[in-house]
C-alpha cells in the first residue's frame, strides 16, 4: 500500500503539541479503497493511514471523494473494492468498531419534533451509551441552555453543534467530522476549532474534513489530500507545508530602484525573483525575520526606501492549490 | 434489537405523542362506535363485508364487533402511516444517523417496526376498550341488547377480535414498510401505497371478483371481516402470511445491502 510516511511525534503548524504517539497502531488504515458509481470512480484505490492520537485534516475539492470515503469508513456505503481497518477492526464489520467511533457526516440529521435532549436520548439509547453524558456534551458544544428547544427550531449552527454533541455521546476513540463548521459564524468556527484541539488529548483520533483550509491549518497535525478520488499527499502537516519555501516580499518606493535592489539582494547571497514590481526572496523559515531586517538595513544604507517588506509563509491553501494544480 | 426498540419508544412515549394519540383514539373510538350502531339501526346489513345488524350486535361479541367493523375502515390510513414513518427516516437522513449507532441493519429495521407495532398494539387495546364502553352506552338508544356483552364468551370474542385486528394492522404495517424501504421517497411511496390500497385493488376487484383471493389489501380486509363469500378467513390468513414473508425478505435485503447516502 502507498503509505510511505512513518508515524511520528510532530508539531502542528501553530506549535501545539501533537497527540500523535509512536508505538500505537494507526487508528485508520485505508488500503486501496474504491467506490464506483457506474463507470465513474468516486474513490479510486485510495490508501492512507491516520496515526492514533492525530488530528487529521482531510482535504480535497468538492466531489473529490471525502464524504464518500468517510461514509464507507462508517459502514454507510459499501466499497466496490479495497478495504480498511478502523481501530483495528475490518471495514467489513462496522459493528465491531462503530461503538468507539463518533461521527458527523453531511448535514446533521435529527427528528425535528424532538428537542435536542430528546434526540440525543434516542441516539444514546440506540448506541447503548450513557444518557447521563447528554448534559455534558450539550454544554461542551454550547447548547447547554437550549437542550429543551425542538430541533426544528434550531439555527443551522445549532444543528451543527447538536451533530457534534451526538458524535461525542460515546466518548469515542475516533471522531469523524465532515465539514463540522458548516453554517457556523466566525465566532462559532473559532469555538469549534478550539474544541477540536481540546478533544485531541493524545488519546482520541480526529479525522476532520473542511473546505475552509485555514481551519484545518490551525488544528491538524496530519494531512490527507485527495483529488478525483485519489491520494495526493498524506503525512505530517509540516511536511506538506514545508514543500513551498517561506519568502520575503519587498518592493522599492520608486520603481526605478528595482534593479539596484535586485543587485543588493543578490550581493547578500539570496536568489530573488521579480514579481509585481517587487521581489520575492526565498529564505530559511527559521530566520525569516532576521533576513527581512538585514534586507531592510541594506536597502536603507544604499538609499532605497522600501514601500513593501513582509514575510510570506506558505499557507495550507497555497500548498493545497499548488498540489491540486499539479495533479491536473 | 432491544436497544433499537427502546430508542424508538423514547420517541413514542413522549407526553406530546401520548396525549395526541390518546385524544385521537378516544375521538375515533367513540365516533366510530356511534356510527356503526346508527348504521346498524338504519338497516345497513354489511359494512366492509362484515355483517353488522342489530341482531348480530346483540350477540356476545357484539361489543367488539363494533370495534373490528370501525377499525376495518382505517386500512389505508394504517398503510399510509407506516409508509410515511419509514420513508421519512430516509428523506430526513435519520436512518443514516441511526446506522452510526446501530450498524446491524436488520436489527435496526426489525426493532423499529417491532416498537411501532407494540405501540400500535397498546393503542388498539385502548381503542377496543373505549369502543366497547361507548357502544354499550349508545346501544340502548338503537335497540341493541348488551346483556351478553359481559360474559366469558364475550371475553373470548374480544380477544379473538383483538388478535385479528392486530394481525391486520401488522400486515399493513409490514407491507407499508417494504414499500417505503424500496422506494425511499416520501411522496412517491405514499402515492404508490394510496393508489394500490385505495382505488387500484377495489377497481380490479369490481372487474374481477377473484382478486379478493390474490391481492394483499383485499385479503387483509377479508381476514379481519372473518372471511367473505370469495375467500375464507383461513385462506386469507395463509395467503397474507406468504405475502408478508416476501415483503419482509425484500425490505430486509434491500435495507441491508443498499448504500445509505441521504
Amino acid at each position: 500500500m502507498n503509505t510511505t510516511q512513518s508515524i511520528q511525534t510532530t508539531l502542528s503548524p501553530n506549535g501545539a503539541s501533537s497527540g500523535v504517539r509512536a508505538g500505537r497502531p494507526p487508528a485508520l488504515v485505508v488500503d486501496g479503497l474504491t467506490k464506483r458509481y457506474g463507470r465513474r470512480a468516486a474513490v479510486d484505490s485510495l490508501s492512507f493511514e491516520v496515526p492514533a492520537g492525530a488530528v487529521a485534516g482531510f482535504i480535497g475539492p468538492n466531489g473529490a471523494g471525502k464524504t464518500t470515503t468517510m461514509a464507507m469508513l462508517l459502514g454507510l456505503v459499501r466499497p466496490t473494492g479495497g478495504g480498511a481497518t478502523v481501530l483495528g477492526s475490518s471495514l467489513d464489520n462496522p459493528a465491531a468498531y462503530l461503538g468507539r467511533v463518533g461521527a458527523l457526516i453531511e448535514t446533521p440529521a435529527f427528528w425535528p419534533g424532538l428537542s435536542g435532549t430528546e434526540n440525543l436520548r434516542v441516539l444514546a439509547t440506540l448506541g447503548r451509551h450513557d444518557p447521563a453524558r447528554i448534559p455534558e456534551v450539550l454544554d461542551l458544544v454550547g447548547l447547554g441552555g437550549r437542550g429543551d428547544d425542538t430541533f426544528g427550531h434550531y439555527s443551522l449552527g445549532m444543528k451543527q453543534r447538536l451533530g457534534i454533541a451526538a458524535a461525542l455521546l460515546g466518548d469515542p476513540e475516533l471522531l469523524v467530522l465532515d465539514e463540522p463548521t458548516n453554517g457556523l459564524d466566525p465566532a462559532g468556527i473559532n469555538e469549534i476549532r478550539q474544541f477540536i484541539l481540546d478533544l485531541a488529548d493524545g488519546e482520541r483520533t480526529v479525522l476532520v474534513s473542511s473546505h475552509i483550509l485555514s481551519e484545518l491549518e490551525h488544528v491538524s497535525d496530519w494531512l490527507i489530500v485527495i483529488d478525483d478520488g485519489s491520494l495526493l499527499y498524506q503525512g505530517p502537516a509540516d511536511g506538506f507545508l514545508g514543500r513551498v519555501p517561506t519568502v520575503i516580499a519587498l518592493a522599492p518606493e520608486h520603481p526605478g530602484d528595482l534593479d539596484r535592489l535586485t543587485a543588493l539582494v543578490r550581493a547578500d547571497g539570496h536568489d530573488p525573483r521579480r514579481e509585481d514590481g517587487g521581489l520575492t526572496v526565498p529564505v530559511d523559515e527559521d530566520d525569516a525575520r532576521g533576513a527581512a531586517a538585514a534586507l531592510n538595513r541594506s536597502a536603507v544604507e544604499h538609499g532605497i526606501v522600501l514601500a513593501e517588506l513582509h514575510v510570506r509563509r506558505p499557507s495550507l491553501e497555497s500548498q493545497y492549490l499548488a498540489a491540486i494544480g499539479g495533479s491536473r | 434489537m432491544i436497544a433499537t426498540i427502546r430508542a424508538e419508544l423514547v420517541k413514542l412515549l413522549r407526553r406530546r405523542v401520548l396525549v395526541t394519540t390518546a385524544v385521537t383514539t378516544a375521538v375515533f373510538s367513540v365516533a366510530s362506535a356511534a356510527i356503526v350502531l346508527i348504521s346498524a339501526d338504519a338497516g345497513v346489513r354489511r359494512v366492509s363485508g362484515r355483517g353488522v345488524t342489530v341482531e348480530s350486535l346483540s350477540n356476545a361479541g357484539g361489543g367488539t364487533n363494533v370495534f373490528t367493523t370501525a377499525v376495518s375502515f382505517a386500512g389505508v390510513f394504517v398503510f399510509v402511516v407506516f409508509i410515511g414513518l419509514f420513508a421519512m427516516e430516509f428523506s430526513r437522513g435519520t436512518f443514516r444517523t441511526m446506522l452510526m449507532y446501530q450498524p446491524r441493519r436488520i436489527r435496526l429495521l426489525a426493532g423499529k417496526l417491532t416498537a411501532l407495532l407494540a405501540f400500535s398494539a397498546a393503542v388498539l387495546a385502548a381503542a377496543e376498550l373505549i369502543t366497547w364502553v361507548a357502544a354499550r352506552i349508545v346501544a340502548p338508544t338503537q335497540d341493541v341488547a348488551t346483556g351478553s356483552w359481559v360474559s366469558a364468551d364475550a371475553l373470548g370474542q374480544a380477544i379473538s377480535d383483538y388478535g385479528s385486528v392486530l394481525f391486520w394492522v401488522s400486515g399493513y404495517a409490514l407491507l407499508g414498510t417494504a414499500i417505503a424501504v424500496v422506494v425511499r421517497s416520501v411522496p412517491l411511496s405514499l402515492a404508490i401505497g394510496i393508489a394500490w390500497a385505495g382505488p387500484f385493488e377495489h377497481i380490479v376487484q369490481d372487474a374481477w371478483g377473484a382478486a379478493t383471493r390474490f391481492f394483499p389489501g383485499l385479503l387483509l380486509e377479508a381476514f379481519v371481516a372473518g372471511g367473505t363469500s370469495d375467500v375464507s378467513a383461513e385462506r386469507a390468513l395463509v395467503t397474507v402470511a406468504v405475502y408478508l414473508a416476501i415483503a419482509a425478505a425484500i425490505a430486509g435485503t434491500t435495507f441491508a445491502r443498499r448504500d445509505v447516502t441521504a
